[in-house]
């Protein structure tokens, strides 16, 4: 939460000679951060970020009090003052008491309850110097009273409120929970449908006021306000947060009764503001005080062992600088037995709970400069290597290999999660999306990827794009499978160039990828260009041509080769063992066999067979030539082979050459019905 | 020998002769010149081919065998001055200004650059890399972390939440709005100090504007052990600003409050322009990295760990802010935009 106030004001409770800047900077070092300093006209105005767990620093006077235990030990000439007024007594100056009848349906909605009533108001704008104070905080003035309790606000951290007297019906106040349906308009003439158990406050006849967030309309504050009801008060947090949550309606001084206040400062905020309202605005005290308080549970003592507090600083510092520090900090600190023993000031108790809390006290305002710097000396553990340390040299490889590495957004539309036609019980949907374009979790990379290409085509003639990214598939009410992806597209690619990038992969990882033709039409590939592809036995991904339902949606001109392979699985697989061959001595005998054989005969098999059929001899086949050609005959193909022979202990011989190539020949001719051509 | 013979050692002379010529020749014009010369129309060499023709009959075949060897010899000599004074040319007279023949080679995205960078320099102090689902239960994302349910430090992180059934223990699903929903499943993984783990993921929160994606990087690093210190961590961070930003930076600690770490802290790095001078990019020297501090005894209780006898330390930072510092890169949304044009940038 952050607050804007003048230096000025700080300095009405903060006797010190430290300039500006370096207030800002003694503040930011040890306590609340001062993110901006403007300077208006003679005066500096702090931005000053206060963490949410520290509701008694966003006021002046809370941080006044916090710079001076700040400065205090850093040995600044510094004093802290307490605001004219705050202990006023509070008692009728007039004859004629009125009286104002409050009742607290449920003392747990508000711990305590304080309210007085005014005479004689004289409505006016309030003197310049609040004027400009609140306009530099950044709140209009209105009149003397209401900006009051801004500036009580501002001032001291307590919200409070101001009725007119005379519009409360009975004159009566009762605090509920709001029932079922229930209505307000607000100050800012908003007509509020209450959630029900919202905190309100009924007269006689109507709802007055939408406890801690805002004022009701009908018993505002007026030019013509004579008799004023000062009001201040402590809600149950979690109630005001459960309605402005509800409501999505949060003022200042919600956020403020949410994280909760000081129950202890609640009278001091009351006499404060009754003392302005008798100073700006000629007021009257008219009625007794109205103070209802739930007696509060005694807080108790944190003890802090002393070698605990040096564990955590890294250094021994004296016992009793901790004690010191503590209590200009407003804490009750004394050493007890190698501990300090410490009770929180009112103002800190619901957040200052265990010793570690007491540490960070002692240490910042110690000063986290004034700490050592050391690496940490304890065991390194062992751990194994993660799939992710793995993709961080895949990533570096690919790009080697002239690919461009893409991040895009993992939420998705809902078209482009059509396009992967995953089985709806498999979505990861968004409840709160930001917008229809981020509303799925993709099951895919795919789509995004060929989107990028769509984006980029007239830019670059060829894309070839990767990225490694989790995909998600829902499964049931478990988490989700998040699964780590690589994805690869080719602008202008065909299956062949992606399968060369598979097994480059293939070979980077170090596991076998083999291609299988895919079970059932991959709703992202075209059928008939694309394969399985699996490691061992496990399935691990897809390759090929992206089907043009998925080109066409992005109009992307000219084919698109891709491929998608899951890491998560393929690197819980064993990797390929290398093992040692030793060098060939002799140099081998290369000879090329061609043969005519049916079109749909797979070339793999026309190599195993010719593998099988030539070993021990053959050591390698590779296809050097296919062609088609109407005379060759119908659906066939002719495809030349070449065939090393080799032996470890000699040249091979032109008899045994020659066997072997007879043996594959009738191999070829047996069980794939091939022609060989002589 | 049956050639010699015949002519006379002639054709020994001319062969032996003609390499020294080749020899003495300083460029390919005058090499083509005396390759004309010996091989040409009434070249030296070819007068032998020419007489071929009047030995007897009985002797050609072998004659022309060894006419052939010789004229063979001669022009892979030709041949290899060729090639040196081919390569002496291309040495001597090229544009170097002249576009290259490359292959090609892609590009790693900003984000993966950085973080390749950040993982290597806490690997050398024994941190190492783990990944945690990016979709996960409230309870690992918030309630172990010292966040009850409807505690308002949660609206801190704008979360998405995920249509599904909620556990009964572990809560709703949700995004991870940040990367500390790792300590939890660490400490409860290894069940034992010391840890030191790093967790880099994309995580999510609603928001969208130039200093903010709804998807971005966070990088996290926590070490449980006995006894550790501020100091520890202060000694961590310096080393990193140090290895990341360069040797001359620093990092400071400045309070701040998470609800998983006590006492918490944000951290600044001196800034790059004025190094800590203050100067009227930074305004204070100084600029905010992220947030760290001692990670939270409730936190440690929740891993399965004794908060007794176990301490640590926990920071974290977003990856797109330390490009965003690095580089002039001043609207964040361009890193996932994916145009080639900027991509190819880096």
């Amino acid at each position: 939460m952050n607050i804007k106030i003048p230096v000025s004001w700080l300095r009405d409770y903060l006797k010190t000679d430290v300039a500006a800047k370096t207030l800002a900077n003694t503040l930011s070092a040890s306590g609340p951060s001062v993110e901006r300093i403007d300077k208006v006209k003679e005066d500096y105005v702090f931005d000053i970020e206060v963490t949410s767990n520290r509701t008694d620093s966003v006021s002046v006077f809370g941080l006044a009090r916090e710079a001076n235990a700040i400065l205090s030990n850093l040995g600044e000439k510094s004093n802290h003052i307490l605001p004219k007024g705050i202990n006023l007594v509070l008692e009728p100056d007039t004859v004629n008491i009125l009286n104002l009848d409050v009742t607290i349906k449920d003392l747990k909605l508000c711990p305590r309850f304080t309210a007085i009533v005014l005479d004689n108001v004289k409505i006016r704008p309030s003197p310049a110097v609040i004027q400009n104070r609140l306009t530099l905080s950044g709140i209009r003035p209105i009149n003397n009273i209401v900006d009051i309790t801004n500036y009580i606000m501002l001032e001291t951290g307590q919200p409070m409120h101001a009725f007119d007297f005379d519009k409360i019906k009975g004159p009566k106040m009762v605090l509920r929970e709001s029932t079922e349906g229930e209505k307000i308009v607000t100050l800012d003439k908003t007509v509020r449908k209450l959630p029900k158990g919202s905190i309100v406050i009924e007269d006689a006849e109507r709802l007055i006021d939408l406890c801690g967030i805002m004022g009701g309309a009908n018993s505002q504050i007026s030019k013509r306000t004579k008799r004023v009801v000062l009001f201040v008060q402590a809600y149950d947090p979690k109630t005001i947060r459960k309605t402005t949550q509800s409501m999505a309606f949060r003022t200042e001084a919600a956020s403020r009764f949410e994280k909760g206040v000081d129950l202890e400062g609640i009278l001091n905020a009351l006499s404060r503001a009754v003392y302005l309202a008798k100073t700006n605005a000629n007021a009257k005290i008219a009625s007794e005080l109205v103070d209802i308080y739930k007696v509060k549970s005694k807080t108790p003592t944190i003890t802090l062992a002393i070698k605990k507090l040096n564990n955590y600083l890294g250094e021994a510092i004296h016992p009793n600088l901790a004690v010191k520090i503590l209590s200009l900090l407003g804490f009750e600190a004394k050493l007890q037995n190698e501990t300090v023993a410490a009770t929180p000031p009112s103002w800190r108790i619901d957040d200052v709970a265990d010793d570690v809390d007491l540490i960070e006290e002692i240490a910042r305002i110690y000063g986290y400069q004034n700490l050592k710097s050391e690496i940490p000396k304890g065991d390194i553990p062992i751990s194994e290597k993660d799939t992710l340390e793995e993709v961080i040299g895949l990533k570096k490889a690919l790009k080697f290999l002239g690919l461009t590495e893409v991040i895009s957004y993992s939420i998705i539309s809902q078209k482009m999660l059509a396009l992967a036609e995953t089985k709806r019980t498999n979505v990861v949907e968004l409840q709160n999306p930001l917008t229809e374009n981020w509303q799925y979790m993709r099951p895919s990379l795919l789509p995004s990827l060929a989107e990028i290409i769509g984006q980029n085509q007239f830019i670059r003639q060829n894309l070839r794009i990767f990225e490694i990214a989790k995909t998600y598939i829902a499964q049931g009410d478990e988490l989700p499978k998040q699964d780590l992806q690589l994805a690869l597209v080719l602008s202008h690619g065909d299956f062949f160039e992606v399968k060369g990038y598979l097994e480059n992969i293939a070979e980077i990882i170090g596991r076998e990828m083999k291609l299988k033709p895919n079970a059932k039409k991959h709703p992202l590939f075209i059928e008939n260009q694309s394969a399985a592809v699996f490691s061992g036995k496990e399935r691990v991904g897809t390759v090929g041509v992206l089907d043009s339902k998925i080109t066409n949606y992005f109009n992307i001109k000219g084919a698109v080769a891709a491929l998608e392979i899951n890491l998560s699985t393929i690197y819980s697989l064993p990797t390929t063992a290398k093992t040692y061959k030793p060098i060939p001595k002799y140099p081998p005998v290369i000879e090329d066999i061609s043969a005519i054989f049916a079109k749909q005969t797979p070339l793999d098999e026309i190599i195993q067979t010719a593998k099988k059929a030539g070993a021990p001899l053959v050591k390698t086949v590779e296809v050097i030539d296919v062609f088609e050609d109407e005379k060759l005959g119908v659906d066939k193909k002719s495809v030349t082979l070449r065939l090393t022979y080799q032996k470890s202990d000699d040249t091979p011989a032109q008899e045994e050459v020659t066997a072997t190539r007879n043996k594959i020949s009738s191999a070829l001719e047996k069980s794939l019905l091939a022609q060989i051509r002589k | 020998m049956v050639v010699k013979k015949y002519f006379n050692e002639s054709v020994e002379n001319e062969l032996e002769e003609a390499k020294r010529k080749i020899d003495s020749v300083l460029n390919q014009k005058d090499l083509e010149k005396i390759y004309l010369e010996i091989f040409g129309k009434s070249g030296s060499f070819t007068k032998f081919t020419k007489q071929l023709g009047k030995a007897p009959q009985s002797r050609r075949p072998e004659i022309g065998r060894q006419l052939n060897e010789e004229k063979k010899e001669l022009e892979e000599y030709f041949e290899k001055k060729r090639s040196t004074l081919n390569a002496q040319h291309l040495a001597t007279s090229i544009d170097i200004t002249a576009p290259s023949k490359k292959p090609a080679i892609g590009h790693l995205h900003l984000v993966s650059q950085a973080i390749e960078e950040i993982v290597d320099i806490f690997k050398r102090i024994g941190f190492s890399l783990k990944s945690y689902p990016e979709v996960d239960w409230d309870w690992y994302a918030f309630e172990a972390l010292n966040m009850p349910k409807d505690h308002p430090a949660r609206d801190e992180w704008e979360t998405f939440f995920v249509k599904s059934k909620p556990n009964a223990q572990l809560g709703n699903q949700v995004l991870t709005p940040h990367t500390s929903n790792g300590q939890v499943r660490e400490m409860l993984r290894l069940k034992k100090p010391p840890i030191r783990m790093l967790n880099i993921s994309r995580c999510y929160r609603r928001q969208v504007d130039v200093s903010h994606t709804p998807m971005f990087h966070q990088f996290e690093g926590m070490l449980i052990d006995k006894n550790v210190s501020i100091a520890n961590l202060k000694g961590t961070l310096d080393y990193f600003a140090q290895k990341f930003f360069g040797k001359e930076r620093k990092s400071r600690l400045r309070p701040h409050h998470f609800r998983f770490t006590e006492p918490s802290f944000e951290i600044d790095v001196t800034c790059g322009v004025c190094l800590g001078r203050g100067c009227r990019f930074c305004k204070s020297g100084w600029v905010e990295l992220g947030g760290a501090g001692m990670v939270h005894p409730n936190v440690i209780k929740a891993g399965g760990l004794d908060p007794k006898k176990n301490t640590g330390f926990a920071f974290g930072w977003g990856v797109e802010r330390t490009i965003a510092m690095r580089t002039e890169i001043g609207d964040i949304r361009l890193l996932f935009q994916n145009d080639i044009r900027f991509l190819e940038q880096f």
